[in-house]
């Protein structure tokens, strides 16, 4: 009895692992790509409450003010710059057959941990904060008082955007194995050489954007 | 069930059919044959195949009936067919050392 209890735990945290960084065991194609669409687009949103910018494939910034429709802009742009060099990889490396969709769904699925991170953006003490931070950086006197409550919060949201950022580079390389069916050296290879186009067109893109 | 052994349990080499025997009035016929390709896979990859089968090739209705995504079943398909190709490889290579 007590054997099989244990297995069923074991069973139950494996999947429970699987769930929560390789989700794409389990979701692929259309239901990927609408729910991966709407997590950007929620992220987005909350992400404009707090005037948190997803300017950039990883980047997480606060402060800078700007209509909704830029920062719902943000968010597609990152997840297609992100996408578009994975899938040119994976048409030259991969030996199998794949379908585009699985590789824009995986990866736009992929961007859920940034959803927690818009929201822990959400208290204004982040950006309270954030403008004493660049009245400091700039050398100029601070508009803002801060205390230490502000300081624990901003502390807390930037290990959690950290943590957050990691979760999703790790979901990314998962969704890039199995949709395109590639493993070991090549994939983490043209991975690193994807996430690091992709970082560098995207802030392009957005930049040219917000100009 | 018994689960056919395709491997040798000493050396790991691919084992072959020696002996077949008729149930009904125990004929036994000797010799040496090779085991069909799908034989030489493992139980699990024969279940996966005889359920993909009985799926009309259809991967679709795999991971609904696996309740797994589309790449995870057609990844696990790529994979026995190039352990399908590797096996047929390298029995070749074995036809040609003997020759």
């Amino acid at each position: 009895m007590t054997e099989i209890t244990t297995d069923t735990k074991t069973a139950a945290s494996r999947r429970l692992c699987q769930w929560l960084f390789n989700p794409f065991k389990f979701v692929a194609g259309c239901k990927a790509l609408l729910s991966g669409l709407v997590i950007i687009l929620a992220s987005a949103f909350v992400g404009s409450l707090g005037n948190t910018h997803f300017d950039g494939v990883l980047d997480v910034h606060t402060g800078r003010e700007a209509p909704l429709w830029f920062f719902f802009a943000e968010g597609l742009i990152n997840w297609i710059c992100m996408a578009v060099p994975l899938l040119f990889f994976g048409l030259i490396v991969s030996r199998s057959s794949f379908r585009a969709i699985d590789v824009f769904g995986t990866q736009a699925l992929a961007r859920g941990p940034y959803l927690i991170a818009a929201v822990a953006m959400l208290p204004d003490a982040n950006r309270r904060f954030g403008e004493y931070l660049t009245a400091k950086l700039t050398q100029a006197a601070p508009t803002v008082a801060i205390n230490y409550t502000d300081v624990l919060i901003f502390a807390f949201a930037i290990i959690l955007i950290i943590l957050m950022a990691v979760w999703m580079v790790a979901l990314m390389y998962r969704a890039y194995t199995v949709s395109c069916n590639i493993r070991g050296a090549k994939a983490i290879a043209t991975f690193i050489v994807s996430l690091i186009g992709a970082e560098v067109l995207s802030k392009a893109v957005i930049l040219q954007l917000f100009k | 069930m018994k689960v056919l052994p395709t491997r040798c349990p000493s050396c790991n080499s691919q084992l072959k059919v020696k002996s077949l025997v008729c149930e009904q009035c125990r004929t036994e016929i000797q010799g040496e044959y090779e085991l069909p390709a799908l034989a030489r896979l493992s139980s699990d990859d024969q279940a996966f195949m005889l359920e993909f089968i009985k799926a009309s090739g259809s991967l679709k209705e795999m991971a609904r009936l696996l309740r797994l995504s589309y790449p995870t079943v057609r990844n696990r398909l790529d994979d026995i067919i190039e352990r399908i190709k590797l096996a047929e490889k390298s029995e070749g290579n074995e036809r040609e050392e003997k020759l």
